[in-house]
């Protein structure tokens, strides 16, 4: 409860903020509308040769993508400039402060700023999700569809969850940006169905790097017959990977070496 | 009451060869060393006392400032304050401590410093009365109640730095760190802050301790102080005692025709060395002092603690 009147603190600051950086706003949108587009003309191109991919149909496709671009929204605008800004915060010797408070240090600096400049983007993505949704063939109930969402949101987290893994290494090796520019590298993992990958590189992104079920598995679970193995996957995935996180922070500020003046 | 035994801090150090070809070695083959922020310290400062930590840059000073905060985990010893660890930083802990650097800050730069008194009063859980009464008090005397509703980073230094200890104090803490809350401002604002901690002090007995570059700082603020020198405690006492340390000198100042001399020589030799000088130069003035302070604590930092 006390942490979410904190957490409407940080919305009202990081609003304040942007309202000073307009231009932003604009550049900001622009880009990520060329990013939608990219992501789903390039789909629209692959269904000109093969009616099925990965098991989807083009309008299950559709529902897929939406799906992702909605996580990559809400990661954007609630995590991601917080995630950026870590390696900095590490080196610089500025989680001082942050750590004299009696709230969670890692709470305060994962949502400390809320992009206000991507939250148009939010709606963009929602309407596609939304356009998504009209032109899906199979008929669904209201309940299924706040599972999606649900669903989309643990992927968020997940998401959080593997892009802090890349950041957390700053604690040791001097860095300027973590590994994040490796992470960056291979997120696109995450845009396409998981069903594509075959082999070592299937393992590779769902157990060792589960980048393929941010929203592969929600869209699974959303369109294909329920199957409970992947919501204990997907789940327990998430769980074990924030315990991982959690592990590796507490080590990391043992390690702290709060660079100074 | 704050209490440290046998504290050392070390680091591994790399080193690098200059220029390109040593960062190129440095890549794949790494010398370290071990060097020790603290070493073996232990001190004591009880409620209601100021304690003043002075050393050269980088003698160890904010390492044991951000240990005794919880920031920085130490190698090996013992600290206990109000009966917690601090690097275990328990809730309990940090809601009665606080930390003034006078080199990083903690209030948002694009918002007034009222807005970011608003969150940490939802942070400290600060009942609505004594935020209240904090902040009445705190802005009138620091003097800035007209400042609270500009955005921060249009403050002048010293604005900010009064907004950073309002900022700091809000949650009434029983134990305070200062790390250099007066680097950097004007003669004016230095006393200002200074006669604030006084009042703050004399109000609410809390523990503190002090680091300052400034000496007028230390004079009128702390009633003992401790040198660190390369990490180690050298002295543990009375600003007043510290005359003594340094065995009884005078210094000397002499005008000549040809321009000043200075000379710090022992006591017993002041009537030897004038004579001497009388009789090698043309004197115009001759004063005899006792060394500053200042001094005395600059030949402390420079060369330890041996009897000149």
């Amino acid at each position: 409860m006390r942490y979410l009147t904190l957490y409407k603190y940080f919305l009202r600051f990081s609003f304040t903020k942007a309202m000073e950086f307009r231009l932003d706003f604009f550049f900001r949108i622009v880009m990520d509308i060329i990013y939608y587009a990219v992501n789903i003309l390039f789909f629209h191109v692959i269904y000109l040769h093969t009616p099925m991919l990965a098991g989807w149909t083009q309008d299950q496709m559709i529902i897929f993508i939406a799906g992702y671009l909605l996580c990559d929204a809400l990661n954007m605008t609630i995590f991601s400039n917080n995630v950026w800004w870590l390696p900095q915060f590490i080196n610089r010797g500025d989680l001082d402060y942050y750590l004299i408070r009696p709230v969670s240090p890692l709470f305060f600096l994962s949502l400390r700023e809320f992009a206000a400049n991507s939250f148009v983007n939010l709606f963009v993505a929602i309407g596609f999700f939304i356009y998504a949704l009209t032109q899906y063939q199979t008929p669904f109930e209201w309940y299924q569809l706040t599972f999606y969402l649900l669903m989309l949101f643990n992927g968020v987290l997940l998401q959080f969850c593997i892009q802090l893994l890349f950041v957390l290494p700053t604690f040791w090796i001097q860095s300027q940006r973590g590994l994040l520019d490796f992470f960056y590298a291979i997120s696109f993992a995450g845009e396409r169905p998981d069903r594509i990958y075959k082999g070592i590189v299937r393992i590779l992104f769902t157990y060792v790097v589960p980048l393929s079920l941010i929203a592969s598995y929600p869209a699974r679970l959303f369109m294909d017959p329920f199957d409970s193995w992947t919501l204990i996957q997907f789940i327990g995935i998430t769980i074990v990977f924030w315990g991982i996180v959690l592990t590796i922070w507490k080590k990391g500020l043992r390690s702290y070496s709060s660079a100074s003046s | 009451m704050i209490k440290v035994s046998n504290l050392s801090k070390s680091f591994a150090v790399y080193h690098k060869e200059p220029g390109l070809m040593g960062s190129l070695r440095g890549l794949f083959i790494r010398k370290s060393s071990i060097k020790y922020a603290l070493h073996d310290v232990s001190l004591e400062v009880h409620p209601g006392e100021i304690l003043g930590l002075i050393g050269a840059n980088g003698a160890g000073k904010t390492t044991l400032v951000k240990i005794l905060s919880g920031i920085m985990h130490p190698t090996s010893g013992e600290v206990s304050i109000l009966g917690f660890k601090p690097w275990e930083r328990s809730n309990q802990y940090r809601r009665q401590m606080s930390l003034i650097m006078g080199q990083k800050s903690q209030v948002w730069w694009d918002l007034p410093a009222l807005d970011s008194f608003l969150l940490l009063k939802e942070i400290y859980q600060i009942d609505d009365e004594t935020y209240q009464f904090n902040i009445d008090y705190l802005s009138k005397t620091l003097g800035i109640a007209d400042h609270l509703k500009t955005q921060v980073r249009k403050l002048s230094l010293g604005e900010r730095m009064k907004v950073e200890l309002m900022a700091a104090l809000l949650h009434n803490p029983k134990v305070i760190f200062l790390d250099e809350p007066t680097i950097g401002l004007d003669i004016t604002s230095q006393k200002a802050v200074r006669e604030f901690l006084k009042d703050y002090q004399r109000k609410y007995n809390p523990i503190m301790i002090l680091t300052s570059h400034y000496m007028e700082d230390i004079k009128e603020l702390c009633s003992r102080i401790n040198i660190i020198r390369k990490g180690e405690m050298i002295y543990d006492g009375p600003l007043s005692h510290i005359q003594k340390l340094t065995g009884d000198t005078k210094h000397l100042k002499v005008t000549t025709k040809d321009g000043e001399l200075e000379f710090t020589i022992p006591r017993e030799n002041l009537a030897i060395k004038t004579k001497e000088i009388f009789e090698s130069h043309e004197v115009i003035d001759l004063n005899i002092q006792d060394p500053s302070i200042e001094d005395i604590i600059d030949q402390i930092l420079k060369h330890g603690l041996q009897k000149q």
